[in-house]
């Protein structure tokens, strides 16, 4: 028989994996271009944050890479698959890996922060860049499912000059 | 025996370049050759007005922020008579630069090789072991080097690394009033580049980047898609409908000293009312544009407030005023330059209206931006396409027989008319060929 202990370590072990599996779903889907497909993971207030010059900005007075709500992000992902989006045509072959996942203050009823580690291979043009950062992730759960609330992506480089991130990071 | 048209190698002559701009064409060497591209250093950015930064950078003293002009590293920095200073970032005795921080703000910079310490408006402070030197070391002609000549408009700065050369105003010439545009967006006249910075770096020349009215219809085919979608997306709440096409009253304006500019003003103020309506959905916009109305009359508000602070001006080499932001053009080499793009905000309006300026700039610049990486992935295309040889002239002739001229004196064509590249190269090539 169990232990209390060993119970609450194997229920965070369920919580921990459920994440994992969302996790590693939608960077699958972010590697494949599958726009349309990622957007459906998120809720409908959302907010996909990318910040510039330093991790820790206040983006109602800084410039940020990518600060979407739903509207904004709307908007990304429609062009994204206009047929005039050249600086992804080709598109990027991407593979990344997410590890180092910990759930913050999170509950598995409810969902919660998350927070992550990414490296991103990209290859375009004979040329492979590497992306890599720290990411948090809001997650909400929704009839029975967890969905995406917030995404932020603090990317290592985000204070250096840098290319076409046009992609989904 | 046949004369090459085009030097293949070595020192180009005068003549030699005179060859590389023609009536209506260009050839690919201009953006292609190293040896032209050291020759700009020296003849452009080593002899021009360059711009280095807005002195809302640096608001406080010992505030610093280190640029570049060509490959000068230079220091833009408050002293403590707080005045803003150019320094080049140079030890005075081995060479190191003695300062490596983008940004910050300091009592001091001191060179970490032998511990020289410079004040912050360049004076020598501290030579170390100073008992090994006579009379023969100067020390009070020690200091860091100044920016020989540094002047200023409405707070942003230029310098040049040339003793002697025209003054600023005669090099800004018409321009000045385009710049205000972006200034007097604020009901009192502040600017403050403080927003942050985008940074972007691409594989191709420096002078790719320029100023073009034709491009957006073709290239940014699917931000305009983006933009039927909603009319008050992203930048579209700036251009208002189509501005890109030629019977609207938009047109290319070419100022002379390579300076040109993309005029949206006509057009903009025909969409006033548009505009007015969609501020005035934002908290404090419509104090916003009863203050700009006090502050500068009914006739100068609409104008400032229908072009939003979006002078979309040239000023070259390596300064542009392009919707909510400052661009600072840096080259690194013939084939990679570095664009840096400052958000600005303004002083007098609410934090609604700023952050929203801020949200519409990112939505088309920087590296995620629906617009400046597909600028980039042409610059690069258009680099690599030039490598070729056969046919190695550019065409820029659009609009050569519309061209009027206005009565400030600058050359006026429709919007997708090539005034603007044929003004820059016009210049170019006289900075070019002109002797030191």
């Amino acid at each position: 028989m169990n232990s209390p202990v060993d119970n609450v370590a194997q229920l965070h072990g369920q919580a921990l994996r459920e994440v994992e599996l969302f996790l590693f779903h939608e960077a699958a889907l972010a590697d494949a271009n599958q726009y349309e497909e990622w957007l459906a993971l998120w809720t409908e207030d959302l907010l996909y944050w990318v910040p510039c010059n330093a991790d820790e900005i206040d983006p109602q007075r800084k410039i940020s890479l990518i600060y979407d709500q739903r509207p904004q992000l709307e908007d990304r992902i429609f062009r994204l698959g206009t047929r005039h989006a050249y600086a992804q045509r080709p598109r990027s072959r991407l593979t990344r890996l997410v590890a180092n996942i910990v759930l913050e203050d999170y509950d598995a009823t409810a969902g919660g922060w998350v927070s992550s580690r990414f490296i991103a291979t990209e290859m375009r043009h004979n040329t492979q860049t590497l992306w890599s950062g720290r990411m948090r992730h809001r997650l909400v759960r929704v009839d029975g499912a967890l969905r995406l609330r917030e995404k932020h992506v603090f990317l290592l480089n985000n204070d250096a000059p840098m290319g076409n991130l046009t992609f989904i990071i | 025996m046949n004369q090459p048209l085009i030097q293949t190698s070595g020192s180009w002559n005068n003549a030699a370049i005179a060859g590389l701009v023609g009536d209506g064409r260009v050839h690919s060497r201009v953006y292609t050759d190293p040896d032209i591209f050291n020759l700009e250093l020296e003849r452009i950015y080593a002899r021009s007005w360059v711009f280095v930064g807005h002195d809302s950078e640096v608001p406080e003293v010992g505030d610093y922020l280190t640029r570049t002009i060509g490959r000068t590293s230079v220091i833009l920095v408050r002293g403590k008579d707080r005045v803003v200073r150019v320094l080049v970032n140079r030890c005075r005795h081995r060479g190191a630069q003695v300062c490596e921080a983008e940004s910050g703000n300091t009592k001091f910079f001191r060179c970490w090789y032998h511990g020289w310490v410079y004040d912050t408006d360049g004076a020598l402070l501290e030579l170390t072991g100073d008992g090994a030197y006579d009379e023969r070391m100067q020390r009070n002609n020690m200091g860091l080097a100044e920016v020989p000549r540094v002047d200023t408009y409405r707070g942003f700065v230029f310098a040049s690394l040339a003793p002697a050369g025209e003054p600023l105003d005669t090099f800004l010439g018409a321009t000045t009033s385009v710049i205000d545009v972006m200034v007097d967006a604020s009901p009192t006249g502040e600017l403050y580049a403080d927003g942050g910075a985008h940074k972007m770096e691409y594989r191709g020349n420096w002078k790719l980047v320029g100023m073009d009215g034709y491009h957006p219809v073709y290239l940014h085919a699917s931000v305009l898609e983006t933009m039927h979608r909603n009319p008050d997306a992203g930048i579209g709440a700036t251009h208002r409908s189509n501005p890109f096409t030629d019977d609207a009253p938009t047109y290319t304006r070419d100022f002379g000293h390579g300076h040109a500019m993309l005029d949206f003003r006509e057009h903009r103020l025909k969409q006033y009312d548009q505009h007015s309506a969609f501020l005035q959905k934002i908290p404090g916009g419509a104090e916003y544009i009863a203050a700009m109305h006090a502050a500068y009359g009914e006739e100068r508000a609409r104008m400032l407030l229908a072009i939003s602070g979006d002078p979309h001006l040239g000023l070259f080499p390596n300064l542009q005023l392009i919707h909510n932001q400052i661009r600072i053009i840096n080259p690194l080499a013939v084939d990679h330059t570095q664009v840096t793009m400052i958000a600005v905000r303004l002083g007098g309006v609410s934090d609604e209206i700023n952050a929203q300026r801020l949200r519409q700039h990112e939505s088309f610049y920087g590296p995620s931006g629906a617009g400046a990486p597909d600028d980039s992935e042409i610059f690069e295309r258009v680099q690599r396409g030039m490598l070729a040889e056969v046919n190695p002239w550019l065409d820029i002739s659009r609009g050569m027989a519309r061209e009027r001229i206005d009565s400030d004196g600058s050359v006026v064509g429709r919007m997708s008319d090539e005034v603007p590249q044929r003004g820059i190269l016009r210049y170019w090539l006289k900075l070019m060929t002109q002797s030191a």
